[in-house]
């Protein structure tokens, strides 16, 4: 199965979300430029190059705190699942407002410096590395920089294909990393110079929130997956299953299941597409295949295979019956592997 | 040669040999490795700053491919190392605020200014 690369897979919900995000950005910068200053706290007065940085760096940080956000979000609420689908348009503006935000600190701070690259000004402005006052935390912001551009970069289709899903996955741990660093860049930064103290508090509310949510949602997955041990896991009840729609579940080992009912009969296969990991649980099942959300490719839920003439397939997973419980064996068969839908009894589902 | 002249130097370098990398691997090699792209090529512009950052990473996964050193199973399974990066991610965030807070000359605790270049 092939589908030919394009720039940027637009459609009509896309659009609505870029908009809406753009909307979004104009307007933070909007009320951080005229209509909220004293809340941001210049006491003293600056120039209108050094108030632009501001704005578009603070505009950067919320924006990589609501990406951050957007994950466990979606785990805790599946409401905030269209906010994920598009994320990645997220991280790239997100980028380009950074950007944005060291071309004025350039323009403005080491354009006149001595040396004509600018970059090497910036590296030689402060080198106080053993303080913590006065640390120069233009390091950290470089750090977040580099790492929010390989994560901008490296978001097409085509990447999540050519690097395989867990060195992408790992790759775009990166993201973890950026955040460290940008709060590292803001705390030792403009927060050292902060007399209102509104900045600082609506800062480190968004930080802790970005921690917050992400411990509460790994520890609360990690105690399910703990909850079911042994080798067969409840996953379902029969009356929680849609007829031609799935119920996507988490494993002890960590893999997602997708469990569908189709014509009055149980199937599971992995909730990732073969092709690029998309959510196949999320896909509908015509004609005993289901098709993928992301690219349209298709399975077979008995066998986990793609129609003739493709070839790809996927893992398949054995199911059991317990009273109204549906229980699935956490081990995967090989991919393609035909296993024989489980047979509900009538008024089951 | 000065730290700043020496991240710089190395800065070109790998800008260097990532360009060298662009062009063999869009004009050549991805239509070797990937039949989604065949035919495909305005998308290709969009790969470049990726190549540029990550070069030998493209290099390695190149290799990988050509010479099918990936088992089929192993491509599609995720990562699960989600939960040491939240972890790591945290203590990071918690304790730069700590040591940023207590750094600072006004709240959350009120110190006469010093000069920092007084202190070293």
């Amino acid at each position: 199965m092939s589908v030919k690369y394009i720039p940027v897979q637009w459609n009509r919900s896309k659009w609505f979300y870029d908009a809406v995000m753009l909307a979004g950005v104009l307007l933070f910068l909007a009320i951080f430029l005229f209509a909220a200053p004293g809340l941001v706290g210049h006491e003293r007065p600056i120039s209108a190059q050094i108030h632009n940085a501001r704005a578009f760096g603070a505009c950067a940080f919320v924006m990589l705190s609501i990406i951050l956000c957007i994950g466990p979000l979606a785990r805790l609420d599946d409401r905030f699942l269209p906010m994920l689908y598009n994320r990645r348009h997220f991280g790239v503006m997100t980028v380009f407002v950074a950007l944005t935000h060291v071309s004025f600190i350039l323009n403005w701070y080491f354009t006149f410096s001595p040396n004509p690259s600018e970059i090497e000004n910036l590296l030689r402005a402060n080198t106080s590395y053993s303080q913590i006052g006065g640390f120069p935390f233009e390091t950290f912001g470089i750090i977040a920089l580099i790492c929010l551009l390989i994560l901008a970069a490296t978001s097409h289709d085509f990447w999540l294909k050519f690097l395989t899903p867990p060195v992408w996955k790992r790759l775009h741990y990166l993201a973890y990393l950026a955040y460290a660093a940008l709060v590292g860049h803001v705390v030792l930064g403009i927060l050292q110079d902060q007399r209102n103290h509104a900045l600082t508090v609506l800062f480190l509310g968004l930080a802790f929130l970005v921690v917050a949510l992400h411990l509460v949602v790994w520890l609360r997955e990690r105690a399910e997956a703990d909850a079911k041990g042994g080798a067969w896991t409840h996953v379902s009840s029969t009356k929680d299953l849609r007829e031609g729609f799935a119920k996507i579940a988490l494993l002890p080992t960590g893999d997602r299941v997708a469990i569908f009912l189709h014509e009055g009969k149980v199937s599971a296969i992995s909730n990732a597409c073969a092709h690029q990991n998309g959510p196949l649980g999320e896909g509908r099942i015509v004609d005993c295949l289901v098709t993928c959300p992301w690219h349209g490719f298709q399975y077979d839920v008995r066998t986990g295979r793609s129609p003739a003439p493709f070839t790809e397939r996927i893992p398949t997973y054995n199911l059991r019956l317990r009273g109204d419980l549906i229980e699935v064996h956490t081990d995967p068969n090989p991919p393609g592997t035909p296993v024989d839908p489980l047979t509900l009894p009538e008024g089951a589902a | 040669m000065t730290l700043p002249e020496f991240l710089l130097l190395l800065l070109r370098i790998w800008g260097s040999i990532g360009t060298v990398v662009v062009l063999i691997f869009l004009a050549w090699g991805i239509d070797r490795i990937d039949e989604d792209a065949q035919g495909a090529y305005v998308f290709r512009l969009l790969l470049v700053p990726g190549i540029l950052l990550i070069w030998p990473l493209v290099l390695w996964r190149w290799w990988q491919i050509e010479t099918e050193r990936v088992a089929w199973f192993d491509r599609y399974r995720p990562s699960r190392r989600h939960g040491p990066a939240i972890l790591a991610m945290s203590a990071a965030i918690v304790a730069l605020v700590v040591i940023g807070l207590n750094a600072r000359q006004y709240w959350p605790k009120d110190i006469v200014p010093v000069q920092l270049s007084e202190r070293q």
